[in-house]
């Protein structure tokens, strides 16, 4: 007589147990967050850093005088020199902390030693990279908040417009931001090559978006490029619905982009992430770094 | 009784202790050579939103706010220099604070506090491959920037590296220090970041200091690297300096040996406390 085997898994899989394992990696992730107390600083002080070095140099480039920022205003048509400089240094900054963090989510695991042995339980693979993303949009959250408190108490920058409005231009750009960091997660993991990844992806929004100037001085060819860039379409929506009193109408083109962007950046990336978890089961790379 | 060393190390032996740590890098290095790459292009995408913002700033090309300060309408060479001079700084500060960061995450710090090797031996060994590798980066940075923005330097480029020679020096007593807060914090990235971004900054690696706020000024003052840089822009730039050059170069020279002193003293002390509370390990 012959007996037949079939090898059943000791766990049993359901929405219920889905969650559970989403709410644990979100709790860990919060654990590790609290374990490293200078992210209060981080918080605190990168929010007025990182733009101020760009302020402080256009207050250079503007002369003794103010001569400078005549042009700069007859150039930008912004009237705020400082708010139009936050707005695109803040946008590169979210998207630069998403890269580090959702992006190196898979990879920290993979330098820890510890993707492998996460991988075998009978978890929604997916969540791994959903329980990162949780506490990373509280903290910033949290971080843009800071950066409006500093430049509102420190700089006396004011809105000049409808902050409902900014803040729909950000919810719209959720889904690209974070779609784009699901997209690179698996990249970096299968090219491993991670830091050289996140340079590239900032730099062209660094090059490309605007942060600190019009895009209409760019040359031709990279306005061309700028145009496929969600960033330049929230840098551009932000800027209008807090420092040029825009309507709801005149953000719809920005909001229209963004979310078709989002659309795009969270199947790209939901797709590349299967397509990295059937190759690194196929060819066992998974561990290796 | 008393315990002697297996091992008796010599100058010879440091000397070695010195090279292997520096070819380990220099291997690690190059297994990453995407990462070569990135470090020529990752300063020119940081200079070229300065690049287009100086653009919105100029008339006919020249930013003629911008000579106001420095005494010079090419705010890009100003920048690039700046830029190059600042790969230097990042090197010492990522190069020991963040290679003990590693090290501990790694798990090879303890095996490697157990040789017999001055630590700050170990921390000045992994910055020897950097400062190579950062110098052979900053030159093909300067001459990709030179064709991109333009780079026109038409001073004593003798007179500017020997200056830059003390700065430098000096630079690793700060690392000293810092390497032994990344010991006591075990965290570096944020350290890392934020005090270099900061020192930098206010040292004037962008912008003339004397554009600062009235109330920064002093800051930038008292910061030895501000004279770093303003030295070496007025000997290759000829750029108003703060101070005659000769008064800068001295100010470099006593920083240079009083950082020295002052950071291998800080290390030597914090490391002591981790050791006794047995932490050096943990991370």
């Amino acid at each position: 007589m012959e007996a037949t085997l079939s090898p059943q898994s000791l766990g049993k899989p359901g929405l219920a147990s889905d969650l559970r394992a989403f709410w644990a990696i979100v709790n860990r992730e919060w654990t590790i967050f609290k374990r490293y107390p200078s992210w209060i600083i981080a918080l605190l002080i990168w929010p007025l850093i990182f733009p101020m070095m760009y302020i402080l140099t256009a207050r250079a480039l503007s002369g003794v005088d103010g001569s400078g920022m005549t042009v700069f205003t007859q150039t930008t048509g912004a009237t705020n020199y400082i708010g139009y400089i936050v707005i695109g240094t803040t946008v590169w900054m979210w998207q630069n902390i998403v890269l580090w963090d959702v992006g190196f989510a898979l990879r920290n695991e993979q330098m820890r030693g510890t993707l492998e042995s996460n991988w075998l339980s009978p978890t929604w693979r997916f969540s791994y990279l959903l329980g990162h993303t949780g506490p990373q949009i509280i903290t910033m959250t949290t971080f843009i908040l800071i950066t409006a408190v500093e430049f509102g108490l420190i700089f006396g920058v004011r809105l000049n417009g409808n902050p409902w409005l900014a803040l729909l231009i950000m919810l719209a750009s959720i889904p690209a931001i974070y779609g784009l960091g699901f997209a690179f997660a698996s990249i970096v993991i299968t090219a491993k090559e991670a830091h050289t990844f996140v340079f590239l992806v900032r730099g062209l929004v660094m090059i490309f978006c605007g942060i600190t100037f019009p895009v209409s001085l760019l040359p031709g060819w990279m306005q061309s490029i700028a145009e496929w860039m969600p960033q330049t379409y929230m840098i551009h929506g932000m800027r209008s619905a807090a420092f040029a009193n825009a309507s709801f109408a005149d953000l719809l083109p920005d909001l229209k982009a963004l979310l078709l962007f989002g659309a795009f950046w969270l199947t790209l990336g939901y797709l590349l992430f299967n397509w990295m978890e059937r190759r690194a089961r196929q060819t066992g790379a998974i561990g290796q770094y | 009784m008393e315990i002697t060393a297996l091992s008796q190390p010599t100058v010879a032996a440091q000397l070695r202790a010195l090279w292997i740590i520096a070819k380990k890098d220099w291997k690690v290095f190059w297994r990453y050579p995407l990462n070569a790459v990135s470090h020529v292009f990752q300063p020119i995408i940081w200079v070229t939103p300065v690049y287009f913002m100086g653009k919105a700033f100029s008339t006919n090309g020249q930013a003629l706010g911008f000579a106001q300060y420095s005494g010079t309408g090419d705010y890009m060479s100003y920048v690039l220099l700046g830029t190059a001079l600042s790969n230097f700084i990042l090197t010492v500060f990522w190069g020991m604070g963040f290679a003990l960061k590693e090290d501990m995450d790694a798990g090879v710090l303890e095996s490697n506090w157990l040789t017999p090797v001055s630590r700050l031996h170990i921390l000045v060994g992994r910055t020897l491959t950097s400062l190579l590798t950062t110098t052979i980066t900053s030159l093909i940075m300067l001459a990709v920037s030179a064709l991109l923005f333009g780079f026109r330097p038409t001073g004593n480029v003798v007179a500017a590296i020997l200056t830059a020679i003390p700065m430098l020096i000096g630079l690793y007593g700060f690392g000293f220090a810092f390497a032994g807060i990344v010991l006591l914090m075990r965290e570096a990235n944020t350290l890392v970041d934020v005090s270099s971004f900061l020192v930098q900054g206010f040292s004037g690696a962008n912008f003339p200091v004397k554009s600062l706020p009235y109330w920064l000024i002093p800051v930038s003052l008292m910061l030895p690297l501000t004279y770093g840089f303003d030295a070496v822009r007025g000997f290759l730039l000829k750029t108003s300096t703060l101070f005659p050059l000769n008064v800068e170069v001295t100010i470099l020279i006593v920083f240079m040996f009083v950082m020295l002193w002052f950071g291998a003293w800080i290390f030597n002390r914090i490391e002591r406390k981790v050791r006794t509370l047995g932490t050096l390990g943990q991370h």
